[in-house]
């Protein structure tokens, strides 16, 4: 019976019917079902396969928001319950767009697909200097920091930031970036750790630099 | 003018690239050469000298209808970036033009006395300037994809109000731009794409795309034809074949779209008394690991081959306003030049 709200819940979050998230959650907690357990037994996964869907073309950008807002509603009911148990996720991630670039598309999609996998995720906003990423990966134990940019003209600020994140010491912080115009050859030529093309495989990237 | 000019421009095999910014960035001052409508005057002429084309086109700055709205409205210089709209305004308020708008009216005025050039004049389009008005203009727009109204989901009446304010700045940016001697106007609407639209909801209707996109273009089309003015559609975005189909509807002079369309097969989409202009990818022009000289000659030639087969008029250029992008700055000057030649 509860395999079935399980798989429903994936379904409602997939879909994007967040009050139906809403609702299934409820049923599960009040089921007596562990609340890391519906994060982990149906949430991730329903974000994860609307990954793989975007990664195929068969859902686009609006339907992974859809799905984030859903999964939103459910996270609602559930984060209080995961703080009063101190149970915090196991990864950190800082992201922010950089310095000059005010877009925030990009940025905002690997930070839902990211939470939708599990990290704490830091948003520190858009044109964001290197000096605030420096201080949000220190303060909050970051073991990932995710670097976006849509214009050609503030590519060179990823540099000055992976630059910057080093001189600071924070060489056990891996750096990935993204956007538009960036290549995997671009973050090689800058010293970032990793380059991801789509905000789905932003996950995949961010669980193999974490686990390096 | 008349349509027979762009055909002649076409027919006459110009290649041009949207590329003042790279002529301005040559001056360390370019800040303050955007606020001084003379000095912005002579830079757009010179950018036009340069790329030896007959029109003189402004600097794609695609901020600056927001910056009007917003410093309207009484929101702080230093906020104007990254301020969104969190609940429908009630009331409409004057937009009154800004230095820079200013600065650029008089660079067309300068372009039009001089009569070197045709001026050409430039504004984002309402939808594309919707989307910088709020943080998530996507969910709100696939919401009312599926029928929801402003009165079941605020962002909905968020995204519509914020649609109505966007017009309100635009349309005396634009008026002041035709006022100034402006001929044609390059309407940029690059939010208007598959990222804002999920193909999707839009293979079971266009309805949205048309009240949201189409609808308030039509309305600037009807000013700049009221005005005498032509129509250069742009957008770089990554478009479904029904999108281009419906831009053509608003009958431009020229479309301009990105690389990623194959623009011999958007031929086939808009009658041949629009232009089509592009798209070189001189997004990637920065590097030559991407993209080298040769490169561009052997993808300029390509293109050219293609849309000869065609029949249809075209103008060889950028896929956009070639950024002048630091340290890579003479990387791409070369290859605007490779494929001018």
């Amino acid at each position: 019976m509860l395999m079935n709200t399980f798989q429903e819940l994936t379904d409602a979050v997939e879909k994007g019917n967040r009050k139906e998230a809403a609702r299934l959650t409820q049923v599960l907690l009040d089921a007596g079902t562990a609340p890391l357990e519906i994060v982990e037994s149906a949430l991730v996964p329903a974000m994860s396969n609307v990954g793989e869907k975007f990664k195929n073309n068969q859902v686009f950008v609006p339907e992974m928001l859809i799905a984030a807002r859903a999964m939103k509603e459910a996270m609602a009911i559930i984060q209080p319950l995961l703080t009063a148990a101190g149970i915090v996720p196991k990864y950190t991630a800082v992201i922010g767009t950089v310095q000059g670039d005010l877009h925030d598309i990009g940025k905002n999609l690997v930070a839902m697909m990211l939470k939708g996998a599990n990290f704490n995720v830091i948003d520190v906003g858009i044109n964001v200097p290197p000096e605030k990423f420096i201080a949000a990966a220190r303060e909050n134990n970051a073991q990932l920091v995710g670097l976006s940019a849509l214009l050609t003209t503030t590519m060179p600020a990823m540099k000055t930031i992976v630059d910057a994140m080093r001189a600071a010491g924070l060489n056990n912080v891996k750096i990935m970036i993204g956007g538009a115009p960036i290549t995997q050859q671009f973050a090689n030529e800058i010293g970032a750790d990793g380059y991801s093309p789509d905000a789905a495989s932003a996950v995949d990237l961010a669980h193999k630099l974490v686990a390096a | 003018m008349n349509r027979s000019y762009y055909l002649d421009l076409a027919a006459s095999g110009l290649r041009m690239p949207i590329g003042t910014h790279l002529v301005l960035h040559e001056h360390a001052d370019h800040e303050a050469i955007m606020l001084d409508g003379l000095r912005l005057g002579t830079v757009v002429e010179e950018a036009a000298r340069r790329f030896r084309s007959p029109m003189a086109i402004p600097v794609m700055d695609l901020k600056l209808e927001k910056e009007s709205l917003l410093l309207s409205h009484g929101v702080a210089a230093e906020q104007i970036d990254s301020f969104h709209f969190t609940e429908a305004p009630a009331k409409d308020w004057a937009v009154d033009s800004t230095p820079r708008m200013a600065a650029t009216c008089e660079a067309i005025r300068q372009v039009a006395r001089n009569g070197e050039f045709v001026p050409v004049g430039m504004g984002i389009g309402p939808f594309s300037l919707m989307t910088k008005l709020v943080s998530d203009p996507i969910t709100p727009v696939f919401l009312a994809g599926t029928g929801a109204n402003g009165d079941e989901e605020p962002e909905v009446k968020l995204v519509e109000r914020a649609l109505e304010l966007a017009m309100n700045a635009i349309l005396p940016y634009l008026q002041a731009q035709i006022t100034a001697g402006a001929k044609a106007i390059i309407l940029c609407e690059p939010a208007a794409n598959k990222v804002y639209f999920s193909p999707n909801q839009l293979s079971e209707s266009y309805e949205i795309f048309e009240r949201y996109v189409m609808e308030p273009n039509r309305r600037i089309k009807a000013l700049l034809e009221a005005g005498g003015v032509d129509l250069i559609f742009h957008d770089c975005g990554e478009l479904e074949d029904e999108m281009v189909r419906r831009f053509a509807t608003l009958d431009p002079a020229m479309m301009s779209l990105g690389s990623s369309r194959l623009l011999w097969e958007d031929a086939a989409l808009m009658p041949k008394t629009t232009v089509l202009y592009g798209n070189l990818p001189t997004k990637k022009f920065y590097s030559d690991a991407l993209v080298s000289v040769a490169d561009v000659k052997r993808l300029a030639d390509a293109l050219n081959q293609k849309m000869c087969a065609t029949g249809h008029p075209f103008i060889l250029g950028s896929e956009c306003d070639v950024l002048s992008v630091p340290g890579s700055e003479e990387t791409i000057k070369a290859k605007v030049e490779a494929f001018l030649a």
